[in-house]
């Protein structure tokens, strides 16, 4: 039995159908991805699950309870989302405890609650501030703690991290993963970042104009993409001429050839950008207009190569 | 230049505070002096000051009976316009944002609709279906309520734009808290500032209002104040100074909280004693 379930799960608002027949189980501790561009219905699927949209038609399935009836308050989902969402006239503590304040836990037990839940996200030194006295990144850890502490079915996430500056954004999906594991909830993640996916999830799913593309592990939908729309959107992707067919290579399995004169394709170097580890080469085929990409590790990157080099393609053997 | 940038604010706020003060003194002259007024000048400045006018005034029944009258009413319609305006204004940001432009217009009705049509207008239909709610004091609540609508439900939707109110509501219910709980321990506490302000003006408003209560024939306090005029005129003027002190001590402690709550949200500071 999965822990959360969606069956063919469909919702339009006017004219625009936002999710159809969206079906997907998450199995009891998995993290799983609704990743898609904006548009896409990830954000609708997860409200719906939360209890703040209505589904046209199809069932959510708690255990193997319907809850599509169910008022948002007693579904126990806990949420966090995109803005920082705390109560601005309660401490970091209040807070915390909020979920077990409105079902009637007693005092003490709130707090000892609050103050381990804090614990848990590295905040225990906090308790007695104010919301807009700590950062972003403390604020959607103290969310997560509240989302957390009133001990919730599913957790669920609304593209929380896309508030954060790069290097914080990091440490609080680090911070999301390691709670996932640590306390085996439940968690459905919405984003847009395929980075985000990729390195958080169990299973991401793959959204597009509310259908669901592609659902898979992060190494599956990266190696074996169901779809056109998911090899371009999950990762970037070169389409190159093969025969009379287009065929889709990754960046990182194209090598570069200076002295092969039989190699695959053959162009002139566009640009070079050094991102590090990693050097992307641009390549203009002949007779092709768009440039395709070539991924080299940086420390291996020929010396020879410059912008304007007539250079030799292969696939990379797998 | 730079001379000329220097002093003409200075005595803009000059002229603004004799233009504003003058009149008040003056009247503190007649109201708390035992001096005929045509002997006033500048030797008696200090001579013969006393607060027997004002205590005439303030033992006065009639006055008693006034001031208890203008308070209930004041009570009853800052409960009567919260209770109407406050989930009017949060449902119309929640879940009927069209509508907002619609109940602006409506709020602002009382600039448009002259007191005098207001009063002939209810009165007349009042009169046929329900004589004794007019013969009530209570009747002015509902006119009353009318006057301070503009500048309740601009208090209360400046506070709750400064929310972000769906997200709250969201993350409450997520939570497990009824819509009750939500308006009880999230919204309504951060309305706190708009809910006081807009009190407060209501109490303005009706403490100040004399063309219904006149047409109605109602025994208010600015309605006793104007009658007093003409029996106690030293009383009255002394009354009347004493309401501009304490409304003014009022607004003085409304915009402290305000203060205060602004700081809350702006400060920095670590172990600035901010538990609630």
């Amino acid at each position: 039995m999965s822990a959360l379930e969606f069956a063919n799960v469909s919702k339009s608002f006017g004219d625009v159908n936002a999710l159809i027949n969206f079906s997907i189980a998450l199995e009891q501790g998995e993290l799983v991805s609704l990743l898609g561009p904006s548009g896409c219905g990830k954000t609708t699927a997860l409200r719906i699950a939360a209890g703040f949209e209505t589904a046209d038609t199809g069932s959510i399935l708690l255990g193997s309870t319907n809850i599509i009836g169910l008022p948002a308050h007693e579904r126990r989902m806990g949420m966090v989302f995109q803005s920082y969402s705390l109560f601005p006239h309660l401490n970091i503590r209040d807070n915390v405890s909020f979920g077990l304040r409105v079902r009637g836990v007693r005092n003490e037990a709130r707090k000892k609650r609050a103050d381990e839940m804090l614990d848990l996200v590295r905040l225990s030194d906090l308790g007695h501030r104010m919301p807009h006295q700590i950062s972003g990144g403390q604020q959607q850890r103290v969310a997560l703690a509240r989302a957390l502490a009133a001990e919730p079915h599913v957790l669920l996430l609304d593209e929380p991290l896309s508030a954060l500056d790069a290097k914080i954004r990091v440490e609080v999906r680090d911070e999301i993963r390691r709670l996932n594991r640590d306390l085996g909830v439940t968690t459905m993640f919405v984003t847009h970042d395929q980075d985000e996916a990729m390195s958080i999830s169990d299973r991401i799913c793959v959204m597009n104009s509310g259908v669901i593309e592609q659902v898979g592990s992060p190494r599956d939908v990266y190696d074996n993409p169901a779809s056109s729309f998911v090899a371009h959107f999950v990762g970037s992707i070169n389409s190159l001429p093969k025969g009379n067919t287009q065929t889709l290579i990754r960046p990182e399995n194209l090598v570069l050839t200076t002295h092969d004169q039989n190699a695959q394709w053959r162009g002139a170097i566009t640009d070079i950008t050094f991102v590090g580890a990693f050097t992307k080469i641009s390549v203009r085929l002949e007779n092709d207009d768009a440039p395709i990409s070539v991924l080299a590790i940086s420390t291996q990157i020929d010396h020879n190569i410059a912008i304007g080099l007539n250079i030799g393609i292969n696939e990379a053997a797998q | 230049m730079k001379f000329f940038g220097k002093i003409w604010p200075r005595l803009y706020i000059a002229v603004a505070i004799v233009f504003f003060v003058a009149p008040l003194l003056s009247m503190a002259r007649f109201a708390f002096q035992r001096i005929p007024v045509i002997s006033l000048g500048k030797d008696n400045l200090f001579k013969r000051w006393t607060l027997d006018g004002l205590f005439t005034t303030l033992r006065d029944p009639e006055f008693m009976h006034s001031l208890s009258v203008s308070l209930k009413i004041t009570l009853f319609t800052v409960v009567v316009l919260l209770v109407i305006m406050v989930p009017t204004t949060l449902w119309v940001h929640l879940a009927a944002p069209r509508w907002r432009g619609v109940v602006e217009t409506v709020t602002i009705l009382p600039y448009v609709v002259p007191p005098i049509a207001l009063v002939v207008g209810v009165s007349g239909t009042y009169r046929s279906i329900a004589p004794w709610f007019l013969a009530s004091n209570y009747s002015l609540v509902p006119f009353y309520a009318i006057l301070a609508m503009p500048f309740t439900f601009r208090s209360l939707d400046v506070g709750i734009k400064a929310l972000d109110l769906r997200t709250l509501v969201d993350a409450a219910k997520s939570l497990g808290a009824s819509s009750f709980r939500v308006m009880w321990n999230v919204l309504l506490p951060n309305l706190r500032t708009s809910l006081i302000n807009s009190a407060f003006l209501t109490v303005t408003v009706v403490l100040g209002e004399f063309t219904i209560a006149s047409l109605l024939l109602k025994r208010t306090l600015p309605m006793y104040m104007a009658q007093a005029q003409g029996r106690e005129p030293q009383g009255a003027l002394g009354l009347g100074l004493l309401i501009l002190v304490l409304t003014t001590i009022l607004f003085t402690l409304v915009s402290i909280i305000r203060k205060k709550d602004a700081t809350s949200i702006s400060s920095k500071n670590i172990n600035g004693g901010m538990v609630p």
